[in-house]
């Protein structure tokens, strides 16, 4: 046994020495990455020193180790694709690439996989890409600390951040995105989890699912995108602890659900939205411990959204906390703190003894004719909403939470 | 004299309420009448506009669709698509080629996309491994 154990530590060795390093850089002979992976083998390992490098598209067809000292520049001098994989089990770590083509039909990219597996891509920058990272058909890959920086105006076409189409088991962590049309964008991927990501001053979305189901997205910010986040045609996927803030626009929404269902919206802060979320098609989710604070309307919630549960969250400071454009009411409100609340609690139990309307009849009137608004805050629309809130007559009677908080939640 | 050319003001006024030409879409700014999606490619979209007057903006030829056929009782005058070729331009669908399927990829899964020109739309038709069809045949597609 212990003979067995040597001979395979021998082996192990022998594999571990074979494998070459191959210098790229100024001082060294080797000064081409294309002549570097040509004479590479599998398991081998590049190591390209700082400098700037135009050789074009860059394509890492072996299964290598492609690491940068002090990020050394790849630049495609905007024409096509930088950096392209198509080998398994590749590692990407530490470089800056910069000037893909642009608005193209077939898509240019900083870093493209081409199905493949196992690849990593860790700690690049990107910077002046028509896409950043493009994942195409891959299988457990990982993408994680990057910084993907792109300048696009509104007008112009730009791809997005990191595009993820037709994966599965992707980690997407710790990247920082900015400037892009989509931030993040998922179509047909499953089983992933987006983690501790930054994406702002996107022109589209922060985060784009497309039918993509049981995905996970937790701990990320998502600031300033021209609007907000999406998540549509997809089914369990789970949101927590993800921050939404300063969505603004007419067709801006901190948080977009379109079609979805079984999803878990849990300890999420949405910050001055102008609509921090809006449902339609929407079943079956659960809302669970958010805080709403300071957006032009908390929930939108079309009149075809059923069985979705608003459980234990805060209101805080919205203009309108909650509104909906029919009557009929199949979701469910309760335990929620809403600062707006005016009654009594006085068996002291922390509940409000009489049911809270979260639905003033204003919300009801903007959504059926916008400039309403201009009324708001007026002396005849404060009496109106008092007496409806006696006698409900325009907005549903049971849209009511039961079981108001007196305390806001410590979230 | 005056009269005149008052009367010709309102005339004028009147016709540009009448005109069945389409409105640009203002990229990445306009959303989707049917998906609620911000528009941002110039390449897949579309627009109607109804006998009224009213002009709704789509990111894809699938949402148009679905939209009009959602609404079967609102009178609609013109539809209209981007040309695949000459961004964001919108033109009357009777003019048009339509591709649909094969390596297509469009916002919204509609994967159909619009040529003016038949010489075109058929140089692409190999490329993209797609179908050619006329705006019924997409129409009923759908």
């Amino acid at each position: 046994m212990k003979k067995f154990g040597y001979i395979s530590y021998f082996f192990f060795t022998f594999q571990v020495l074979i494998a070459n390093t191959i210098h790229v850089g100024k001082q060294y002979p080797m000064k081409s990455i294309h002549k570097a992976i040509e004479q590479s083998k599998d398991g081998d390992t590049i190591f390209v020193h700082q400098g700037l490098y135009r050789e074009g598209n860059i394509v890492i067809n072996k299964r290598i180790v492609f690491l940068g000292k002090e990020f050394p520049v790849l630049d495609a001098q905007r024409h096509g694709e930088v950096l392209s994989v198509k080998a398994d089990s590749v590692v990407v770590k530490g470089f800056k690439i910069i000037n893909s083509g642009f608005a193209a039909l077939d898509d240019p990219c900083g870093i493209k996989v081409y199905n493949r597996t196992f690849v990593r891509i860790y700690n690049n920058r990107l910077d002046n890409n028509f896409f950043g990272i493009y994942l195409q058909n891959c299988n457990n890959c990982i993408v994680k600390g990057n910084t993907i920086v792109s300048h696009g105006t509104q007008e112009q076409l730009i791809g997005n951040g990191i595009h993820c189409w037709k994966s599965n088991n992707l980690q997407i962590i710790a990247n920082t995105i900015s400037g892009h049309r989509d931030g993040i964008y998922f179509e047909f991927v499953t089983n992933s989890v987006i983690w501790r990501n930054i994406s702002t001053k996107n022109i589209r979305y922060g985060l784009h699912f497309m039918f993509s189901n049981d995905d996970s997205y937790i701990t990320n910010l998502f600031k300033n995108n021209g609007a907000g986040v999406a998540v549509m045609f997809s089914k369990s996927v789970k949101m927590v602890n993800n921050t939404f803030e300063e969505n603004w626009g007419d067709s801006a929404y901190g948080l977009l659900l379109k079609e979805i269902a079984d999803g878990y919206i849990f300890n999420n802060k949405f910050i001055k939205n102008t609509s921090a979320i809006y449902m339609e098609g929407t079943s079956r989710i659960k809302v669970e411990k958010n805080d709403f604070v300071s957006n032009g309307w908390g929930m939108k919630i079309q009149a075809s959204c059923m069985d979705n549960e608003v459980v234990s969250n805060n209101f805080l400071k919205n203009t309108f906390d909650i509104s909906t454009n029919g009557s009929l009411v199949l979701n469910t409100f309760n335990s929620n703190y809403w600062d707006k609340y005016e009654g009594y609690d006085l068996d002291k139990n922390g509940v409000g003894d009489v049911p809270y309307h979260p639905l003033s009849l204003f919300a009801v009137l903007t959504e059926k004719n916008a400039s309403t608004m201009l009324l708001y805050r007026s002396f005849m629309i404060t009496l109106l909403d008092k007496s409806e809130k006696v006698l409900p007559s325009i907005t549903p009677d049971n849209f009511i939470d039961k079981t108001p908080l007196m305390k806001s939640l410590p979230l | 004299m005056k009269k005149s050319v008052y009367l010709l003001f309102a005339s004028l006024v009147l016709i540009s309420c009448i005109s069945g030409e389409p409105k640009s879409l203002q990229l990445n700014s306009d959303a989707c009448d049917f998906c609620k999606m911000t528009i941002a490619s110039g390449q897949f979209g579309a627009e109607l506009i109804t006998q009224k007057g009213r002009y709704y903006k789509f990111d894809d030829v699938a949402c148009m669709i679905h939209f009009a056929k959602s609404n079967t009782i609102v009178p609609y005058k013109a539809f209209f698509v981007c040309d695949y070729l000459m961004s964001n331009t919108l033109v009357p669908v009777e003019k048009c080629y339509f591709l649909k399927g094969g390596i297509i990829n469009s916002p919204m899964n509609g994967n159909a996309i619009a040529f003016t020109s038949k010489k075109e739309a058929e140089r692409y038709q190999s490329k993209f491994n797609a179908a050619i069809l006329s705006w019924e045949e997409l129409y009923s597609s759908y």
